[in-house]
């Protein structure tokens, strides 16, 4: 190419942008600029809204604890940076208060705002994409008549290039369309039903599901858990994961609906979603995600082993147990109700990965809130009075005693685990 | 599934300076029974039995300084090797055991009427001292003092609600003794 040649290009290539970017800064105006909505809608499609809200688990990113309602401002973090939940009250500025219900479908299932702009894939809009036009105009009326709040909108924190928006539409063209392999097997109307609640409204696989380098869920694992988010992983909740770890249809409903049942209580982040999410939904979808999460035929689950024969070798673990965990675990891991969890077949203690216990015992929990009068109380981290291989036996013995699962716990995961939480 | 049998070991800890033991101490104990039925310190009070109420709060004293540990829940060989403070050692006493001066944390709650039947009063003790001590390493703003205060004592529970006058008195002392506040920098 000429040099001439070359120079024209770079004009048009400047022209085409220069055109992009004030197509893009009337679209903003304009998207600025709408009519206010104005929904009507009877009692009854609000409250169906407010249901499956709820189902969607909207609150937990879009509503700050003690904050106003869907005014935004959780913080999200992921390791591309901290992304914030926004403002989804029909407010004119900050919020959704322009949105028609077209907009407002369009958002959630492609993740693409009114004015044009990208939405991370923090917003779950590649499970939303198979949400009903029915559902999602319910959604709208009930949002759209909820108190609008004028909070403005927090500055995320992502790191280049990722701040990159466009980047997105490109993420989208590769992992946003794909249909995700469904986690069980079945067919049943229940099933179907639980797919939907699970996959599409719950969107589970978000925390639960492996992901790829650029962030994409695996399709080929669906729900096969995930260590990348937060603190504490997202355990395996496939058919086969939750029947190793205990679990059948009567305790994953029990836990789904008041967050307590005998393999565990719902901690952290889960503990959250039970508060505002699966403890507000009627027994029937709670039975149908049950369905969906176990398959139509649920593989059995494994009872709960104790090891008999203490080895000698656990023996440092079974003293470290006694003097700092029996007080209110009790003598042999049988749990105090609204106190503390049993150890003997703990979901926790039976994962085949140690990461959960290991990160609780070091850090402690915080007092659990339970929907009802339901609590449990806070447990103090050992960080301080457990060196690396103090924990490492301490696991191991809960391991085997309790988990049936191998004393393979190393102080050198232990570290790993203790330094990665000072990063 | 039978719990295992009750084996003991033996146990050596310093309690308000004395040396104890080695004890026969069954290895699942905790700590408040020991005290209680081995060493005669009955001041350290049981109440919830769970680690909530702070009733039964003891001193640690380690390379670091001082801190508390709930009793209750805690089990006495953890304090193998240990040095610990319980109510009945702050007091100064004379050679024949008998107290000659009480410590300034509990003169203080007796000057405000901080308690009414004193069941929680050795933790509050316990916790106050701890505060004082680490003040006294590293004082505060006296725009924190208030905050300061408030954390130190709100895990510990008073059915009494005596909390006012408890508060009333840690704080008089923080104030009233030298060195544990710093004068506000701005």
């Amino acid at each position: 190419m000429t040099r001439v040649g070359w120079r024209r290009t770079i004009a048009w290539l400047l022209i085409a942008l220069l055109l992009w970017l004030l197509a893009s800064a009337l679209l903003r105006f304009f998207a600025n600029r709408g009519p206010l909505q104005q929904v009507n809608a009877t009692p009854a499609q609000i409250a169906q809204g407010r249901y499956l809200a709820a189902a969607a688990d909207c609150v937990a990113c879009h509503t700050v604890p003690g904050g106003a309602p869907f005014a935004g401002g959780v913080p999200l973090a992921s390791p591309f940076g901290t992304i914030h939940g926004t403002n989804i009250t029909p407010d004119a500025q900050s919020g959704i208060g322009r949105y028609t219900s077209d907009d407002f479908f369009h958002t959630l299932t492609r993740g693409e705002a009114r004015d044009g702009h990208q939405l991370y894939p923090a917003m779950p809009y590649v499970s939303y994409k198979a949400i009903t036009r029915a559902d999602s105009d319910a959604i709208y009326a009930y949002l759209m008549n909820q108190p609008a709040v004028a909070q403005k909108n927090r500055r995320n924190g992502v790191h280049f290039p990722f701040n990159i928006r466009s980047g997105i539409h490109l993420w989208n063209l590769l992992f946003a369309g794909a249909e995700a392999r469904p986690a069980s097997q079945g067919e049943s109307p229940a099933w179907q039903r639980g797919r939907y609640l699970v996959d599409t409204l719950g969107h589970c696989g978000e925390c639960h599901s492996p992901r790829g380098a650029l962030g994409q869920v695996d399709r080929k694992r669906p729900l096969a858990g995930n260590n990348e988010l937060g603190r504490f992983a997202a355990p395996d909740i496939t058919p086969q994961g939750l029947a190793v770890r205990g679990w059948d249809a009567a305790t994953l409903q029990r836990y789904l609906a008041t967050g307590i049942a005998a393999p565990a209580v719902a901690s952290d982040e889960m503990l959250t979603v039970v508060q505002v999410s699966t403890s507000r939904l009627r027994h029937d979808d709670l039975a149908a995600m049950t369905t969906y999460l176990l398959g139509d035929k649920p593989p059995a689950s494994k009872p709960v082993q104790l090891a008999t024969a203490a080895a000698t070798a656990l023996e440092p673990g079974r003293q470290h147990y006694l003097q700092l965990c029996s007080g209110c675990h009790g003598r042999d891991g049988e749990g105090v109700p609204h106190v503390a969890v049993a150890l003997r077949g703990n979901s926790s203690v039976r994962d085949a990965d140690p990461h959960n216990l290991v990160v609780a015992i070091l850090d402690g929990l915080p007092e659990h809130d339970f929907p009802g009068l339901e609590r449990m109380q806070p447990m103090p981290g050992f960080a301080r009075d457990l060196d690396d291989a103090d924990v490492a036996a301490l696991a191991n013995w809960l391991r085997v005693r309790y988990g049936a699962q191998a004393g393979s716990v190393q102080a050198d995961a232990v570290r790993a685990v203790r330094t990665k939480h000072h990063d | 599934m039978s719990a295992p049998a009750i084996k003991k070991r033996a146990l050596s800890l310093q309690v308000n300076g004395k040396r104890h033991g080695p004890l026969q101490v069954p290895e699942d104990m905790m700590l408040v029974d020991v005290l209680h039925d081995y060493l005669g310190l009955t001041g350290t009070r049981l109440a919830c039995g769970q680690g909530e109420c702070g009733a039964c709060t003891v001193i640690v004293d380690d390379a670091d300084g001082s801190r508390e540990v709930r009793s209750c829940i805690t089990g006495a060989h953890f304090f193998q090797g240990k040095r610990i403070r319980t109510v009945e050692g702050h007091a100064q006493r004379d050679d024949s055991g008998a107290i000659t001066a009480l410590s300034p944390v509990q003169q203080a709650f007796l000057d405000h009427f901080s308690f009414q039947c004193g069941y929680c009063t050795p933790g509050f003790i316990n916790a106050a001292t701890v505060l004082l001590e680490r003040l006294a390493k590293s004082p505060v703003a006296a725009s924190e003092v208030e905050a300061t205060i408030t954390e130190a004592l709100d895990p510990h529970l008073c059915r009494c609600t005596g909390y006012v006058r408890y508060y009333q008195a840690v704080k008089a002392l923080v104030l009233d003794t030298p060195g544990l506040v710093r004068e506000n920098t701005r």
